[in-house]
Order: structure tokens, then C-alpha cells, then sequence
């Protein structure tokens, strides 16, 4: 989770319930191939669950964050904030 | 968003915080933003539709053309579908787009019961069981357009504190209570479904203030 791209796919997911490929894209303004290993790094440490589909004949790709995606992303800000704070 | 996250940089503590607050808060603005040419359209619809009953049953004189109203629910959904099929390859929710969602569907779909179910009394206990004369008496005895003008108010007002938008709490209320106290001086005419013409630029205006609050 600790680079930017993964951070705001994670940021954007933990926000809504689901989200599709155009969309984190439009919102991260990354290229379509970057943004798709870091969708599988984070489904790989099973952050995120990814599930490929179609809507009418366009191909499209689901993203939504995973009970423990939610959890590490709490875990995250909260040890950010402690950082944070420690510093200070 | 600009594009800076190519790189896959690691971020400072303060920058990580910054983007997160940022992502999420950009995310919320722009599937707010999205919503409000459903607004738009709704509005559209309950304006044009208003007009017409209205023009229809005065010419005419014949209070049946409020049969028209059940057909707006179903014009609507078609848009809806063709519009998420066509031009809107997202489809993106979270919680407040759910429960304001969520309030327009209960209020259509108690709107609707409401009509069917008042429809169906008036012409069951009319004794010449008369499908015009159940449509009058819908439209005039039972108050539809104050019980359904307020449930439109409820459902405005609501929406306005899911999205804290205080312009919208403001226009539910007025068109709630300002809708039954119109209807309360128009009485049963068909100039009631003004009431209904306003409702419908009040969506309009909801959904250009939400396109011009959320940019």
C-alpha cells in the first residue's frame, strides 16, 4: 500500500462500494497498464476483489475493497496518524 | 486529478494522509456530481408531463388524461437504462448516491402505490364502477396531489441532509408545504397540477446546483 497509485486505488475503494477500471482511472489519472499490475498486487494481497465481466458487449472490470483490504487501510491511516503525531 | 501517480513513489507520512484525504474527498465530489442529471431528468419529465395532463384535461375537460402519470415511471427508466448503457461506462456508487437513491425510489414507488391504490378505491366504491368518474374523483376528493406533493417534499428534504446541501432541505420543505397550501386554494381545478410544474423545475434547480456545487 505504500505507493502513491496503490494508496489512491485504495483511498478511492474504500469509499464506495464497488468501482470499475474507467473509473479509478479517470479518478488516479494513471496509464491503463500501470494501474492494472497495481490492481493485481493489491488483489494479490487480497485487498481488493477484482471480477471481470461484461456490460453489453464492453468488456468491464469490477474493483471492491475486501473485509481485510478495509482493515489494512484502517490500520494504515491509523499508523500514519501515529507518525504523524509522534513526530510533533 | 492530475497525473502524478505514475511513478509508484513511496510518500512521506504527511503526503500518504494528504492523498488519502484528497482521494476520498475528490471520489465523493465527483460521484455526487454524477448524480444530478438524474435530477435533471426527472425534473424534465414531471415539468413536460404536468403541462400536458394539465393542458389535455382543460381542453378537453376530461380528468381521465391523468392516466398519463403512470406511464412518466416507466419513459423515465427507460432513459435511465439507455443513458447507463450508453454514454455511462461507470457505474459508481457509495453510500450517500445509495441512500439518495435509495429515498427517490421509495417516494416513486410510494407515489405510484398511493395513485394504483386510490384509483382502485374511487372506482370500486363508485357505484357505476366508471373509470372517468374514479379518475375525478381520485384527482379531486382524495387529495392525491397534497399527500403526493408532500411525500415529494419529505423525499427532497431528505435527500438535501444526506448530501448536506441546505438548498435542498430549503426546496423540499417549500414545495411540500407550499404544494398543499396551493392546493388547498386551487381546490380540485386542474390548475392543482401546477403544484407538479413546480415540483419539476424545483428537481431541475436541484440539479444545477448540485453540478455547479460539486465541479
Amino acid at each position: 500500500m505504500h505507493s502513491e497509485l496503490r494508496l489512491a486505488v485504495m483511498s478511492i475503494l474504500a469509499g464506495v462500494e464497488e468501482a470499475d477500471f474507467t473509473y479509478l482511472k479517470e479518478q488516479t489519472g494513471a496509464t491503463s497498464g500501470n494501474l492494472s499490475v497495481q490492481i493485481d498486487k493489491l488483489a494479490e494481497a487480497g485487498y481488493i476483489a477484482v471480477e471481470k465481466g461484461f456490460r453489453g458487449k464492453v468488456p468491464r472490470t469490477t474493483c471492491r475493497i475486501t473485509p481485510e483490504g478495509t482493515e489494512a487501510f484502517r490500520a494504515y491511516v491509523k499508523a500514519l496518524k501515529k507518525y504523524i503525531n509522534a513526530g510533533k | 486529478m492530475e497525473n502524478t501517480k505514475e511513478q509508484n513513489r513511496e510518500m512521506t507520512a504527511e503526503e500518504s494522509l494528504s492523498l488519502i484525504s484528497e482521494t476520498l474527498n475528490s471520489s465523493r465530489k465527483e460521484i455526487t456530481r454524477r448524480s444530478s442529471k438524474y435530477y435533471l431528468l426527472w425534473g424534465a419529465l414531471l415539468t413536460i408531463f404536468s403541462l400536458m395532463v394539465y393542458f389535455l384535461w382543460k381542453y378537453t375537460d376530461r380528468a381521465a388524461w391523468n392516466c398519463l402519470w403512470f406511464a412518466m415511471p416507466v419513459i423515465g427508466w427507460i432513459v435511465v437504462r439507455a443513458l447507463r448503457g450508453k454514454g455511462e461506462q461507470t457505474n459508481v456508487q457509495n453510500d450517500v448516491s445509495r441512500i439518495t437513491g435509495g429515498i427517490w425510489a421509495t417516494f416513486g414507488v410510494f407515489a405510484c402505490a398511493v395513485a394504483a391504490f386510490t384509483l382502485a378505491y374511487s372506482y370500486v366504491s363508485d357505484g357505476a364502477l366508471e373509470l372517468g368518474r374514479a379518475i375525478r374523483a381520485m384527482v379531486s376528493v382524495a387529495s392525491l396531489t397534497a399527500e403526493i406533493v408532500l411525500l415529494f417534499g419529505l423525499a427532497e428534504s431528505a435527500c438535501g441532509v444526506a448530501l448536506k446541501n441546505w438548498v435542498m432541505k430549503v426546496a423540499g420543505f417549500v414545495t411540500g408545504i407550499g404544494g398543499l397550501a396551493i392546493y388547498y386554494i386551487t381546490g380540485a381545478a386542474e390548475e392543482q397540477l401546477f403544484i407538479f410544474t413546480f415540483a419539476g423545475l424545483v428537481l431541475v434547480v436541484t440539479g444545477l446546483v448540485i453540478k455547479s456545487q460539486y465541479k
